[in-house]
């Protein structure tokens, strides 16, 4: 309590009492003195009451709670909260993280492992729709036992050993535990943990400055390394092969499990022998398959799908088979054709995918025309080069276009041997002989043309002579119309000469008639030996028509003077004309 | 069970003999190029002591250099003991070591420190007067070591690991 003294100055000399300087203090300023002990003794009181404040805020937080002070102070409490909470991350992160550890560390991995699912069911539906022999071996293994095609893909490709796992302090990156698979060569454990840990803070000082990356995985050939990161110490595991996923989620579960172990655990003490063997690497291989077998099966892989592909694929194959025999068959026979074919030298048949033929070849001018679509249910294109042909069929239509040869001569080559035979005009026997031997493929020539006569020359020839020999040829009778012996002979001759001579008369150009003639002797008169001409004509016309011989006619008395006939009988004679065309 | 390990980290000026001392005291896994690279190179050895379990060191040779920067530091985290290395021939590597010492000493106040003035072979060249090491002596335990011969080296880390059991 302060008290008003007198300065330095004042009372100099020989001053007051001090019961003088009271009352005379108590005069002065009285009033205000007992202002100032009302304020002092409240001082006092909320001096007591604010030591009290910590033990009586709790109860009266609690009464705040109830009714509308609820509310009221979660606002009043709202921003000096978030800026303690804010102060709080910035200069004691370390403690956050550590008191969030084993609640942030589940539903990370959660979040991750849902992740992972969905990307692996991705994954799946890419590799269900591939149509490898492997994928479909695999398929037909999954429907087979029944199990999901991801796990069986699964179970083929993942393929690997954990070969290490460290479990280091991280702060001094001394080993707390360590376990290796059997079989291994030994290694410096301490030094390998302590050179992984100040290689990760190198990495982090380097390349994570800042924030909270840290070096979580590498991969060195067909080797894995996993750091998984935790508070108080790192776990850390070498992999030879490709892990799946489950495995880094057992890592993640078993480092949080340890972490609230490690607090019982004295420095460099370790950890006791059950999470000893939890981090064993046939154990942590064990509980991964586990995780990864009690992962939600998906839905059996429907086998409808599976047995419409297969259908599918067998139609298509045979109707792929189907039509390309019968594409081959008729390819092949267009080519046994074409190969047969005189003239024709087949050197390739192209296919336009299945709509269409090019046939490649060399064609003699002198063949056979070719129709290379005949027979064909596709177009077929010629696409040929001239040449020259040895095939006999082929020399034979060439020696006959060359020399030009006449009906009458027949070309026959036979190996190569040309030969010509039948008639024909001098000349051209002539020609033949000259030229038969150039022509192309003709290795010899056996020319056997007899030189040709006029035909028609000799017919009329012969016509005429007919002509003139037939009215020779006189049938005689004993009297009247009674022939004479072997006159039958006669009237024979005289039928086989006029039908002749009718027969080359049409090759002639001529048409005949034949009239016969009757002739008596002198004695009788005139009008009997008229009608004895008549009478005698009339039977030798009716003699030769029965013998075959046509258009014949008995002459009239009048037509022929035959008074210089003295004889009894009858012959033949041709009224000649020349034919209508 | 095996020894426990604990962590130790050479600490000295640039050319003083610290990784000489670790190869002559261990046989090395890694390789030394680590220490131009990552700056750091780990080793570790089993020490017998009489009459009582066995001490492993592991030993964090830190590339030396005569201040400590944010990665040093990290380094050193977790340690539980310091050597201290410095050449005889310079005095001022002393000087860098125990500067060293004071930098480290707001990570590890309670780890075990030993000094070790390297180059005793080269004791004719030595400019570390015997007086300044009679008076170092007198706070922290000091051997006089020499990594081309060998000798003090096996004292020095046996004194750590002594210490670090006791």
């Amino acid at each position: 309590m302060q008290t008003a003294e007198p300065g330095n100055g004042e009372f100099a000399g020989e001053g007051p009492s001090a019961s003088d300087l009271d009352r005379l203090k108590e005069l002065l300023v009285g009033e205000e003195l007992g202002a100032l002990d009302a304020m002092q003794a409240r001082i006092a009181h909320l001096d007591r009451k604010q030591h009290e404040l910590p033990a009586r805020l709790p109860d009266a937080i609690e009464d705040a709670q109830v009714g509308e002070g609820s509310a009221r102070m979660a606002q009043a409490l709202a921003q000096p909260v978030t800026q303690a909470l804010g102060a709080a991350v910035r200069e004691n992160r370390q403690i956050i993280v550590d008191v969030l550890f084993p609640v942030i560390g589940p539903a990370i991995r959660k979040a991750i492992a849902e992740a992972l699912r969905n990307l692996v069911a991705d994954l799946n539906g890419a590799i269900e729709s591939s149509l490898s022999v492997r994928g479909m071996r695999w398929r037909i293994e999954a429907w087979r036992t029944g199990v999901p095609y991801a796990q069986i893909v699964l179970k083929h490709t993942l393929t690997y050993r954990i070969d290490h796992v460290f479990l280091i302090e991280r702060e001094s990156g001394l080993v707390l535990d360590r376990q290796s698979a059997p079989g291994l060569e030994e290694l410096d454990a301490d030094a390998i943990a302590g050179m992984l840990t100040a290689i990760g803070e190198f990495v982090h000082d380097s390349v994570g400055r800042g924030g909270g990356n840290t070096l979580d995985s590498a991969r060195v050939g067909e080797h894995v390394l996993w750091v998984l990161q935790g508070p108080r110490a790192n776990l850390a595991c070498f992999i030879h092969g490709v892990p799946p996923t489950g495995l880094h989620a057992v890592l993640e579960q078993r480092l949080e499990e340890i972490h609230t172990h490690l607090g019982d655990v004295g420095d460099g003490g370790g950890i006791d022998d059950a999470w000893r063997n939890s981090l064993r690497p046939d154990q942590l291989a064990r509980a991964a398959s586990e995780a990864e077998a009690e992962s939600p099966r998906r839905t059996a892989t429907a086998r409808w799908p599976l047995l419409l592909i297969m259908l599918a694929v067998l139609g298509l194959l045979t109707w792929f088979f189907v039509r390309n025999e019968r594409w081959n068959a008729n390819v092949e026979a267009l080519r046994a054709r074409l190969s047969a074919h005189p003239g024709f030298l087949l050197t390739g048949i192209d296919e336009r995918g299945r709509d269409a033929l090019i046939v490649r070849g060399l064609l003699d001018p002198d063949a056979q025309p070719l129709d290379v679509s005949a027979g064909s249910t596709v177009p077929v294109q010629l696409s040929a080069a001239g040449y020259v042909s040895t095939d006999d069929a082929v020399i034979a239509r060439r020696a006959h276009r060359l020399l030009a040869a006449p009906p009458s001569v027949q070309v026959v080559v036979r190996d190569g041997v040309l030969g010509l035979d039948g008639r024909a005009d001098a000349s051209w026997i002539e020609a033949a002989h000259e030229h038969a031997a150039w022509i192309a493929g003709v290795r010899d020539v056996r020319i056997a043309v007899t030189p040709s006569v006029d035909e028609a020359a000799l017919a009329r020839e012969r016509f005429d002579a007919l002509v003139k020999s037939i009215p020779l040829l006189r049938v005689t009778f004993v009297r009247d119309l009674e022939p004479v012996a072997g006159v039958e002979a006669t009237v024979d001759q005289v039928a086989r000469d006029a039908r002749e001579a009718a027969e080359l008369a049409k090759g002639i150009g001529k048409r005949i008639e034949w009239i016969a003639v009757g002739t008596n002797d002198d004695p009788g008169s005139a009008s009997i030996n008229a009608r004895l001409r008549g009478d005698r004509a009339r039977w030798l016309a009716e003699a030769l028509s029965a013998r075959g011989v046509a258009n014949v006619r008995s002459a009239g008395d009048a037509e022929f003077d035959v008074a210089a006939i003295r004889q009894r009988g009858a012959f033949l004679r041709a009224a000649l004309r020349e034919a209508q065309p | 069970m095996s020894a426990a390990a604990r962590k130790l980290c050479m600490l000295g000026d640039f050319g003083v003999g610290k990784t000489s001392l670790v190869s002559r005291f261990v046989r090395s896994t890694f390789s030394e190029k680590y220490l131009t690279t990552v700056g750091v190179k780990v080793d570790s050895k089993e020490i017998a002591l009489p009459g009582r379990a066995p001490c492993k060191l592991v030993i964090w040779d830190i590339a030396g250099r005569s201040h400590l920067d944010a990665l040093n530091m990290t380094y050193l985290r977790g340690a539980s003991a310091l050597l201290l290395v410095a050449d005889g021939t310079r005095e001022r590597s002393l000087h860098s070591a125990l500067n060293l010492l004071m930098q480290s000493r707001s990570l590890l106040p309670d780890a075990v420190v030993v000094v070790a003035v390297n180059k005793i072979d080269l004791v004719e060249q030595w400019e570390v007067a015997p007086t300044a090491l009679v008076e170092l002596r007198r706070t922290l335990p000091v051997f006089e070591t020499s990594a081309r011969t060998g000798e003090g080296v096996e004292a020095a880390f046996a004194e750590i690991a002594t210490r670090l059991a006791a």
